[in-house]
């Protein structure tokens, strides 16, 4: 039995590209105007205005050739999340997924944890509560990047879903900030998998997985025992 | 799964996985030090144009007549804030002295070929709107325009139904854009000559220059001088410089 189907492999490969070019070419993008003030006007909520992100981070080299990377990239990144959410849906993933009652409490409990407020590693199925939280916000996220995407790109052929937003400037925001969040959740993904679980990279690609080498096993914090419980190899 | 391999075969495979891991960062850093600030290999550039094409059929088919600009109710007018572009190292000023009185040409795939003095536009059915601009930066500002609605100028003209494009050619260097002639005759596209109530500026296009809230600012040309209605689309000094042809809003 493979800890993940092969469509979830490759839907996950692809979007990390995907979703990885689409931050660069949209920080491009931003950089062109990096603030939200309509001319004229102030903007409550974004502190960093005009202070543009660091070239560094961002792809498509200018203006016009990063709006089309995010205008080419976009549809992979929406095809291939609708494969992903269709297969999880018809084939019964999507449960290991959902919130189950009482997620918020096993999610502090992994906290504690992590923190060393706890000894033990609560018990878990395929997923702990910390990520279950984490892969179920990441399509919503990921919806919301996509809707309000929508929005700034037809503000006026599709003046409805722009207004229902708040308008091109909040629209705009909403995309950032739902980038940021993105980003948040990728990098804490990231950080978890090479400091807890860098075992589960395996799984992840050619889909095998060693129960005896998951983070319950080795009761392993961030750092804390990544290397294979000796007692648990014999 | 494993539970209970010979303890070599674990060893062996911890280290496959090491290297495999070493390996593996190391492909995606060099990939990640490649793709930055770059443009991307040249090879996809073929693929972004594909993607272009197949978006401008996109949009094309989602555009509307009736799909109108509203600002927020709350959105001030920019007016003074509003920015001025143009490509030439000067502000465009028509030199009266030099080219003789300013006047619209009209022409092309028309009955009736124009020339329209700015009195002649004034003189025409006058529309204004309170309208947002789409900067393809990114900003948006809002101003009132007023002017003519190209639709009404298309009248004037008889425009040849054979006619699917519409170039706006400026006195601002070489600038002109290429339009679908149906964003050209949006109710809102207009020749503006007035913007917040006073004739244009020379910074803001005078003495008159096109404006539709349905395309990106970069395809409303500025200065305008010539309209002229074609079989077949003839880019423009945005859209042969990279940026999407459509541009639309």
């Amino acid at each position: 039995m493979k800890r993940h189907h092969v469509i979830v492999r490759i839907t996950h490969w692809v979007n990390a590209i995907a979703l990885t070019l689409m931050i660069g070419s949209g920080l491009r993008i931003f950089n062109a105007y990096p603030a939200f003030a309509r001319k004229g006007e102030t903007f409550c909520c974004y502190p960093f205005e005009h202070i543009p992100i660091p070239a560094k981070l961002t792809f498509g080299g200018w203006l016009a050739g990063a709006r089309n990377w995010h205008f080419a990239m976009m549809w992979v990144l929406v095809v291939n999340g609708l494969v992903y959410l269709g297969f999880i849906y018809l084939h019964g993933e999507w449960r290991d997924l959902v919130p189950r009652r009482g997620i918020f409490r096993d999610a502090l409990e992994m906290v504690r944890f992590y923190l060393n407020q706890r000894k033990d590693h609560p018990r878990q199925g395929k997923h702990n509560a910390l990520q279950r939280l984490a892969y179920f916000s990441m399509p919503i996220v990921g919806i919301v990047a996509v809707v309000t995407g929508i929005a700034i790109w037809k503000p006026v052929e599709l003046s409805p879903l722009t207004t229902l937003l708040g308008g091109y400037v909040w629209a705009r925001y909403w995309h950032f900030l739902a980038m940021v969040a993105l980003v948040v959740l990728s990098v804490g993904h990231i950080f978890m998998i090479f400091s807890v679980d860098p075992y589960s990279l395996q799984s992840m690609i050619t889909g095998g997985y060693r129960e005896d080498l998951s983070p319950e096993s080795r009761n392993a914090r961030p750092f804390v025992h990544l290397l294979p419980n000796p007692k648990a190899e014999t | 799964m494993s539970r209970g391999r010979d303890s070599h075969v674990a060893e062996r495979k911890a280290l496959d996985r090491r290297r495999f891991l070493e390996a593996s960062a190391g492909a995606a850093g060099a990939l990640f030090l490649a793709a930055c600030d770059s443009m991307g290999p040249r090879s996809a550039q073929k693929l972004l144009k594909f993607a272009e094409a197949k978006n401008e059929t996109l949009e094309r088919g989602l555009f509307r007549h009736s799909s109108i600009d509203m600002p927020p109710g709350g959105a001030r007018a920019a007016g003074g804030s509003f920015p001025s572009y143009f490509v030439s190292r000067q502000v465009p000023v028509w030199d009266e002295a030099a080219r003789g009185v300013w006047k619209l040409e009209v022409g092309g795939m028309v009955k009736t070929p124009l020339s329209l003095s700015l009195t002649d536009l004034a003189a025409l059915p006058r529309t204004g709107y309170k309208l947002e601009h789409f900067c393809v930066e990114g900003w948006t500002a809002v101003a009132t325009r007023t002017g003519v609605r190209v639709s009404d100028i298309a009248k004037l003209a008889g425009v040849d139904r054979a006619a699917k494009y519409v170039d706006f050619q400026s006195f601002d260097d070489e600038y002109h854009e290429s339009w679908d002639v149906e964003s050209a005759m949006h109710p809102q596209t207009l020749v503006v000559y007035a913007q917040d109530g006073h004739y244009l500026n020379a910074a803001w296009g005078a003495p008159a220059r096109v404006y539709s809230p349905t395309k990106l600012g970069y395809k409303n040309t500025k200065y305008l001088t010539r309209i002229m209605f074609m079989p077949a689309r003839n880019g423009g000094y945005w859209s042969d410089r990279g940026y999407e042809w459509y541009g639309g809003v």
